[in-house]
């Protein structure tokens, strides 16, 4: 193990932080608990796009939303909040009208852009011109189009949330936040000190959670739900596909589908549901990140569980204590009754 | 250049001042045309007198500053560095076995362009606007051949260096069949993290290939390991014999011993003999031994 | 029952030979795990050969099973081998840290069956089995 700052254990230091934030706003503790663990879920899902420096405030500004989201839904059954593990909208009996808001939202998102902006997107989104022909057309280069294309996906999300949301940005600095918000941009995220602006605009503050939540599906991610054994073989099959592209030796695939194998289990047979996040990382080397999180009772002693069954089959068996020594960061945050997270990365070529 | 700009009047023809900018590179390519002779011989003087390229005799500098210098120009002329660049890569290939360093490389075609610039100075000197227009137009080109051959140089040595180290990883971790279901891994040298994780890929897969029943692994040439290598090392056993191969270790020095049980390898439970002899007399044994006795192979 | 692609399992004289086809995930392990044992007792076998040649990853439940399956064969008489496990599979195994048990393992099928042909091995096994 190293001693590198994880991202996880960022997220586990705000642990009292959001529950001096959370406490603040509501008086029931039971509530309270639930609200810090979502808040501490939703965080860790958006930590990999957050610029770490960033983490305090995001997760201050999560939290509130999350409180807010308490008030507004007042008569939706707590138990099944802590559980909101994908972060759906959820189901609404006027799906209907619901449809053709959105789609009024996305026709006024789409007059807002330039008219070069609009015409590439459908071009490409609806009629499937790909960036190649695209750029032949415009005398550039395909990987400048497809710059351009994200670059406008991240405008379209940010109109399209004011439109839904009805908002005007109330200040200047706002759209650059937004728009570095959206694209998942975090060198332009630190440049325009989007922290320190969610902090201060409500409004951003608001916008923010959706933005992040919603970032576009990224093809060096995979994410697969676990419930059933099936779903252990499909975990560990999904990180070696994953993690070949990066040139890993077959060996080392072994390795690390044999760890996505043991954390996956564990999801199984001690919590029940769950997730694996697969995705490759570059920073601050190339290699393959594996999150495995669940909504289960939690681990009593991680240390102990970490250390036992060292070279026994008993308790929890090599599970975690397997899984550490197979790959080359590993860390664990648990809290009973509320879930676990697993984060453990291989690291692509030398040391 | 700027010692000479303060003696410099401007003053010049309205001929020359008048010369379009797309007519300067082309006079600047045949005024270097015309004095090819003479310029080229000027750089070899200086590439001599810097005690550059000392590893390549006279008639190599001739032939080399030649080619060089024809490309040199060509560069000016089309603005294309394709055939520059095909021409330092060649280059590199055959000067980076005879140790010629970056350094050098950079630093003759830094005087190239000095040379080239020097002359370009005499020649307009009587034009200040017109001499600061040539350079304008001179010096982008000439840094970007410089730049180019740079590259080219060090890309090309980087190759050679990554084919180098290939080949000696190759030629330290050799997987040697020695007689039917027996193979040898002599390992030399100080073991990485990466030739650790080499070594174990092409012993087992090796054991598959040659359907191997006993290894020997010799680590008499290797000085000393750490500790994760050494934990690379009981893997890589284990995992042989989870194959079914019996492994023999020879040649453990005391130190490697050592460091074996600090991480707390059970030295008994490791098949080690003193040396390569032995080692290979115990391989031996344990094939006729399996064969007429039936020997288990592994365990798991 | 397991289906017939993820598994097989032939019978050849006092021996069988269980081929495992394709990753399988814990309950197809535990229906191979099953149904092998059922087989064994069915047939009075007296030597199992296992081959794993085909499995994807050999986590701690999959050579958990393994072990039982020859911990109960012995209990009903039989030894087990297993054979074909991968270069990058073992590897990854002892990784995990699973410490090299007691059951034994060879390269191949043929390996395995020689392995059980042995003087003394499970082919003239009547009073008892070979130390394993
Ligand atoms: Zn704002």
């Amino acid at each position: 193990m190293r001693d590198e700052p994880r991202p996880h254990d960022d997220v586990a230091a705000l642990i009292p932080m959001l529950r001096r934030v959370i406490g603040a706003r509501v008086d029931d503790a039971a509530t309270a608990d639930d609200l810090v663990q979502e808040t501490l879920v939703r965080v860790l899902a958006a930590a990999a796009r957050v610029e770490p420096g960033m983490l305090e405030p995001y997760a201050i500004v999560t939290a509130r939303n999350v409180v807010a989201s308490l008030w507004r839904e007042q008569d939706r059954h707590r138990r099944n909040r802590h559980r909101v593990v994908d972060l759906d909208l959820p189901d609404s009996p006027d799906q209907d009208l619901l449809a053709s808001e959105e789609r009024t939202a996305v026709a006024e998102a789409l007059a807002r852009l330039t008219d070069r902006e609009r015409a590439t997107l459908l071009a490409h989104e609806v009629s499937g011109q790909d960036t190649r022909s695209l750029a032949a057309e415009q005398g550039s280069t395909a990987g400048a189009v497809a710059a351009q294309l994200n670059r406008t996906r991240a405008r379209l999300r940010v109109e399209y949330l004011l439109v839904r949301e009805n908002v005007e940005p109330p200040t200047e600095r706002c759209r650059p936040v937004l728009l570095a918000l959206s694209g998942g941009d975090r060198r332009r995220q630190r440049e325009v000190d989007a922290g320190r602006h969610l902090l201060e605009c409500d409004v951003c503050a608001q916008l923010s959670q959706p933005l992040m939540e919603r970032a576009q599906p990224r093809d060096d991610e995979v994410r697969i739900p676990i419930s059933t054994d099936a779903d252990i073989v499909a975990a560990r099959q999904a990180a070696r596909e994953l993690a070949a592209r990066l040139g890993f030796a077959r060996t080392e695939l072994t390795i690390i589908a044999t760890a996505v194998s043991e954390v996956t289990r564990n999801i199984v047979r001690f919590a029940g549901t769950g997730e694996v996040v697969v995705e490759l990382v570059d920073r601050p080397r190339r290699g393959v990140q594996v999150t495995a999180r669940d909504t289960g009772p939690g681990i009593p002693d991680v240390e102990k569980a970490l250390a036992d069954g060292y070279s026994t089959y008993n308790g929890l068996g090599l599970g975690l204590p397997g899984a550490r020594r197979l790959m080359d960061e590993f860390a664990v945050v648990s809290e009973m009754g509320r879930g676990t997270t697993v984060t453990m990365t291989k690291w692509c070529g030398e040391r | 250049m700027t010692e000479h700009t303060d003696e410099m009047q401007p003053a010049g023809s309205a001929e020359l001042t008048s010369t379009a900018e797309d007519q300067l590179l082309p006079q600047l390519v045949a005024h270097l045309r015309e004095h090819r002779t003479k310029l080229r011989q000027e750089w070899a003087g200086r590439i001599q007198d810097s005690g550059l390229l000392h590893a390549m005799t006279p008639q190599e500098m001739a032939a080399e500053t030649t080619s060089v210098y024809d490309n040199y120009v060509e560069v000016l002329e089309t603005g294309s560095v394709e055939a520059l660049q095909r021409y330092a890569r060649d280059l590199s290939e055959r000067i980076i076995p005879r140790g010629v360093e970056t350094h050098e490389v950079v630093g003759i075609v830094l005087l190239l362009r000095d040379v080239l610039a020097r002359s370009l100075f005499e020649k307009y000197q009587r034009d200040f606007g017109l001499l600061n227009r040539v350079l304008d137009a001179y010096e982008p080109a000439a840094n970007r051949i410089a730049n180019t051959v740079a590259v080219s140089f060090v890309d090309e040595r980087e190759r050679v260096i990554r084919q180098q180290q290939d080949s000696i990883r190759e030629l330290s971790t050799p997987v040697l069949p020695v007689r039917e279901r027996l193979l040898i891994l002599p390992m030399i040298g100080v073991l990485d993290s990466e030739r650790a994780r080499q070594l174990t890929e092409q012993l087992l897969t090796g054991i598959r290939t040659h359907r191997a029943k006993v290894v020997v692994i010799d680590i008499t040439g290797v000085p000393a390991v750490d500790e994760a290598v050494a934990n690379h090392l009981v893997r890589t056993v284990d995992a042989s014999r989870l194959m079914g191969a019996s492994v023999i270790i020879t040649g453990l020095s005391p130190d490697i011993a050592q460091t074996l049980v600090t991480i707390g390898v059970d030295l008994s439970k490791m098949d080690t003999i003193g040396d390569l002899q032995g080692g290979l007399e115990e391989a031996e044994r344990l094939l006729g031994y399996s064969v007429t006795r039936g020997d288990g192979t592994g365990t798991m | 029952m397991t289906g017939p692609k993820l598994v097989s399992i032939l019978r050849q004289g006092s021996w069988l030979i269980a081929s495992i086809h394709t990753a399988l995930d814990d309950t197809q392990m535990l229906m191979f795990q099953h149904d092998l044992i059922d087989q064994i007792g069915r047939y009075r076998s007296r030597g199992v050969v296992i081959d794993v040649a085909a499995l994807d990853v050999l986590d701690s439940f999959g050579a958990r099973t393994l072990r039982t399956i020859a911990e109960m064969a012995r209990l009903r008489g039989a030894e087990t081998v297993i054979v074909g496990i991968q270069p990058d599979v073992a590897f990854a195994m002892v990784s995990l840290g699973m410490d090299t048990g007691t059951v034994p393992t060879a390269l191949d099928l043929e390996e395995g069956l020689e392995y059980l042909g042995r003087p003394g091995g499970a082919r003239s096994a009547r009073h008892g089995r070979a130390a394993g």
